[in-house]
């Protein structure tokens, strides 16, 4: 297995209003898999991304990524592991305001040891005619398509996204679910996307349903579809 | 591949322009100026030193009546000294002024030639060039004193004369109305012996090698030589204010400029702490996301550090350059107008590109760090959620109903800014107590010059010159006969004449405090200008006096103090008991009953030294005037700061008001730009621009309001401790502190003004933001 959680348990809060996000989360995912978390606002699918990329820590449990132990690591480590391994995307896109489109690619492509073309990225991402345009100067879709080329140029192993299309018109948001698909079949990296969208686990190889910190379902997709053929 | 991140740099420094610009300039005038100030210091300190040798300053000098006979030199000469006569005269000029000629040295303090030629006829005169350049006079120009003229042919520094003071005892020196020259030796000699001064310079044959052996040899060589003559005056070197005022001033004032140079750059590295911890407000979910995505901290807070760090680099650089050149020469004129130095040459001095490059870079890097690292040690995911609070969210503070709304709004916006503000406050503070530093210099110089014009004793004091046989005590009963005969010469008709004794003694040295003279007052009984008790007398605690309450000022002395004081030429001390404070501010003095003054010191009974008078005395031989007190000899003090540091308060004032402008700029804008978007957002909701302004920039500048007038008093009590180390340190008297209340009003009125300026800049700016850009989500 490439990625491994296991007995993940978090919570927030103090004694008297301490909330249990996440209850003995288990799980796993080879490398290349397309999962689509999915689940209700406060089910705790953010918390478990967070978790899984390195930026919040469990209360209790083991992640095994690669096989390194990311529980035993520390702040400097879970940077460096950051680097190396994942690649992030927010339903707000982030951007560094005052850097060009390429440049913003530029700023992840720095990060990683085998960085692939920012040119290539470009082309893919179908933002070659807007490299040189600063993130006002584009549309809510052009600026995701910048902070997915952004996430991805580094390479990296695992792609975080966390509501990537919830600001996002819904034919936008198609394209934007193309472009992840053929960034994990054409460069391999596996897929991690939380959702709140039911019709999106149609397109992932692995399907985890979360409410009220459980699991609620695991399953492989038997009949994926292609993203252009999802309608919601 | 080089870190895409710099490419920030230059766009983040176009778009935010004006802010760095300031800080630029304000930079690079004080490294500037410190740098220039530091490089001119340092030579001139240099050329200070070495004119010791150089010119070979004599080791002290003392002043009797006659001129010493052959024997007489030769026995004081075997004490380990030798002596060089530097008899001088004292002429009055036509202008007033009064100049002490010399005739050319070429033994001992020898004089540096700034411009022109060494006088060679007679006729012929060279002058200090600073009293020269006081009094508007060229080389080439005559200047004379009744029938008699001189042409000027030069223009010097006499090497024991870098302070042009007239008496060693003066609390400051006059370079407007003293001067001293010199004649050809073949002049001089055609003097008069009546005229003539006899003034001996000392140097010891082998060199003292600790201030305390220093101390010791003049102890005993002034035992010696008294001994053999009777001293009039003993002033060792180390006691010359002439020779030693320049040394201890330079010295202090580049401290004090460093310390200015530091504070100007902790502030700004605060201020750029405050725009840092904006711009990461601003940016918290970018750098949550680029935390996220591998980043480290370092690699952030080096970014972050960046902008400050090259701001401080270049204008170090550039403040260095200009320092160097343009400011060094003007700092040196500086000097030039307070102090007769010799000519210098620029040193480079590695001491000044420390202290106005090293250190403010460290002290940028250090202060940016720590604020950068503090602020970036939150989580990514702290960044990523906008919270950036290191502790959990408090509750907001209940806000009654009953409170109208907008002022509930102004009161959020006020607490949500806190931090800003208290920066804020700081830098009211600071370049208020600058701005004060700069506003006060002449308002306690008028003060005093009004105050002295009130306070004065009496219109004219005469202070006696007592025939030395008159006072000699190994041939009583001629001497006895002398003082008679002086007495009946020396006797006024002036039915204002009241006859007093004087006597001066010093107060005992202490660490950081120099040694002063106090002048006692014997005052008869029931004085028409000097109301004391009618029963002070010796007690068994010390003798009962009434200090001025100048003397009480400075050496924080109340009534029922004991103090002592020493002979300034032996080992003698005296205990005083205060018995009260009279109201006089012209100098450090004690006023007693004549009788026990006479009595303490071993005077006759009937002794008197000079004269109270409401009017002027013209019966008395001038042979017998030493000194006249009147007004203008008591106003040299501020009239000599004037001319000395008039120039340079100025440009402390321009300096202030620069920095108080830039500081309230900064700072302002900084609170005013981190609610850009809410101002835009309430313009969307409908708010008009007046309710606007009402809320949000009202709000700043009630609170700026309120700290100006709050760092009034701090201000207030932070310039009167600094002004008492100077008085306590760098002069001899006292001029007592006086803030004029039309400072406050300036000050107020200039930070309002300034804080007003800002805020239309401001508001303007914010107007012209369009409505969409306040609900447009742009990273």
């Amino acid at each position: 297995m490439f990625l491994e959680l296991k007995n993940i348990n978090k919570s927030y809060g103090n004694k008297s209003n301490r909330i249990q996000v996440l209850k003995d989360i288990n799980l796993s995912l080879d490398k290349g898999d397309f999962c689509v978390l999915l689940g209700p606002s406060g089910s705790g699918k953010s918390t478990l991304l967070n978790i899984i990329g390195g930026i919040d820590r469990s209360d209790s449990g083991e992640i095994i990524i690669d096989n390194e132990a990311m529980t035993a690591m520390s702040d400097r480590q879970l940077t460096a592991y950051r680097r190396r391994h994942l690649g992030y995307i927010f339903q707000s896109y982030n951007l560094i305001p005052n850097l060009t489109v390429r440049e913003n690619i530029e700023v992840g492509a720095y990060l990683g040891r085998h960085p692939l073309s920012v040119d290539e990225m470009l082309s893919v991402l179908g933002l070659k005619d807007h490299e040189r345009k600063l993130p006002n100067q584009l549309s809510g879709g052009q600026q995701q398509r910048t902070a997915i080329g952004r996430a991805i140029v580094k390479n990296p192993d695992i792609l975080l996204c966390d509501e990537p299309t919830g600001a996002l018109d819904y034919k936008t948001s198609k394209d934007i679910l193309g472009l992840i698909e053929t960034v994990n079949d054409h460069y391999g990296c596996t897929v991690i996307m939380v959702t709140h969208n039911d019709a999106l686990k149609n397109m992932a190889h692995r399907v985890i349903s979360l409410k009220d910190g459980t699991i609620r379902d695991n399953y492989l997709n038997a009949s994926r579809m292609r993203a252009r053929d999802l309608e919601w | 591949m080089t870190n895409p991140l710099r490419k920030r740099l230059p766009r983040d420094l176009r778009s935010d322009f004006g802010k760095y610009l300031v800080i630029f300039l304000l930079m690079v005038i004080s490294i500037g100026e410190v740098s220039g100030f530091d490089v001119a210091d340092s030579s001139m300190i240099r050329a200070y030193q070495e004119s010791f040798e150089k010119y070979n300053i004599e080791d002290g000098n003392f002043l009797i009546s006659n001129k010493a006979s052959a024997g007489q030199i030769r026995s004081i000469e075997e004490a380990g000294v030798t002596l060089y006569p530097n008899f001088y005269r004292e002429l009055v000029l036509d202008n007033g002024s009064t100049l002490r000629i010399f005739a050319h040295r070429s033994e001992v303090n020898k004089a540096c030639l700034m411009e022109g030629s060494f006088p060679r006829q007679t006729g012929q005169i060279a002058l200090d060039r600073m009293f020269a350049d006081n009094n508007g006079i060229s080389v080439g120009d005559r200047i004379s004193s009744g029938s008699r003229s001189f042409k000027v042919t030069g223009l010097i520094a006499l090497s024991d004369y870098s302070a042009l003071f007239q008496n060693n005892g003066d609390t400051m020196f006059d370079s407007v109305r003293f001067g001293v020259a010199e004649v050809s030796q073949e002049e001089f000699a055609s003097y008069s012996k009546k005229y003539l001064k006899f003034c001996y310079s000392w140097k010891y044959q082998k060199s003292p090698s600790s201030e305390e052996e220093e101390r010791d040899m003049a102890e005993d060589f002034m035992e010696k030589a008294n001994d053999e003559v009777r001293l009039e005056a003993f002033t060792p070197r180390f006691e010359n204010q002439s020779i030693t005022f320049t040394g201890e001033d330079m010295g202090s004032d580049k401290a004090m400029m460093q310390a200015f140079l530091y504070i100007i750059i902790v502030i700004i590295a605060f201020v750029f702490g405050v725009t840092i911890n904006n711009t990461i407000q601003k940016e918290a979910e970018v750098i949550g996301t680029l935390r996220a995505t591998g980043y480290s901290k370092n690699e952030l807070i080096r970014h972050y550090m960046a902008m400050p760090l090259l701001v401080t680099l270049v204008s170090a650089l550039l403040g260095n350059i200009l320092g160097y050149t343009l400011l060094k020469d003007f700092n040196a004129y500086l000097y030039y107008n307070s102090y007769s130095l010799p000519t210098y040459v620029t040193r480079w001095s590695p001491g000044a590109f420390i202290s106005t490059t090293l250190i403010p870079v460290v002290l940028m890097i250090l202060i940016t760090y720590l604020s950068l690292k503090r602020k970036l040690s939150l989580s990514p995911l702290k960044f990523l959620r906008r919270d950036l609070r290191k502790t959990s969210r408090g509750r907001a503070l209940p806000l009654s109903r009953h409170i109208p709304f907008f002022t509930r709004f102004r009161l959020r916006i006020i607490l949500q800014n806190i931090p800003n503000y208290m920066i804020l406050f700081v830098g009211i503070i600071f370049a208020n107590l600058l701005l004060m530093f700069g506003l006060i210099f002449p308002s306690i110089m008028d003060h005093y010059q009004a105050t002295i014009k009130e306070n004065m004793l009496c219109p004219y004091q005469y202070i006696l010159q007592i025939p030395m046989d008159a006072m000699d005590e190994d041939h009583r009963f001629s001497s006895f006969l002398n003082l008679l005969y002086f007495s009946a010469e020396a006797s006024s008709r002036n039915e204002d004449a009241e006859k007093f004794s004087a006597y001066t003694l010093k107060t005992m040295e202490k660490k950081g405090t120099r040694s002063e003279e106090i002048l006692l007052y014997g005052i008869k009984r029931k004085s028409s200008y000097i109301s004391l008790p009618t029963d002070l007398a010796d007690t068994e605690d010390g003798t009962e006096i009434f200090i001025s309450s100048a003397y009480a000022d400075k050496y924080r002395l109340k009534a029922g103090d004991r103090i002592t004081l020493r002979e300034p030429y032996d080992k003698d001390t005296y205990n005083f008991r205060v018995r009260g404070i009279y109201d006089y501010q012209c100098g450090l003095t004690i006023f007693m009953d004549q009788e026990v003054l006479n009595r303490t010191f071993d005077l006759d009974p009937d002794y008197f030294s000079g004269y109270l008078s409401s009017s002027e005395i013209k019966d008395i031989p001038q042979k017998y005037i030493s000194t006249v007190i009147d007004e203008e000899s008591l106003t040299k003090v501020s009239r000599q700061l004037m001319v000395s540091m008039g120039s340079m308060m100025n440009l402390v004032c321009a300096f202030s008001v620069i920095i108080f402008m830039i500081l309230i700029y900064v700072l302002s804008k900084t609170i005013i730009e981190k609610n850009a978007h809410s101002i835009s957002m309430t313009k969307v909701l409908g708010y008009r621009g007046g309710e606007i302004s009402r809320l949000y920039i009202l709000a700043s500048f009630l609170i700026v309001m309120i700290f100006i007038l709050i760092s009034l008093p701090m201000e207030t009590a932070a310039m009167k401790a600094i002004f008492r180390i100077v008085m306590m340190t760098s002069i001899s008297g006292w001029i007592p502190f006086y803030l004029d209340p039309l400072i406050y009003r300036q000050m107020t009125a200039l930070g309002i003004g300034t804080y007003a300026l800002v805020a239309i800049l401001e508001y303007l700016k914010i107007l012209k933001i369009p409505m969409e850009e306040a609900l447009k989500e742009t990273s």
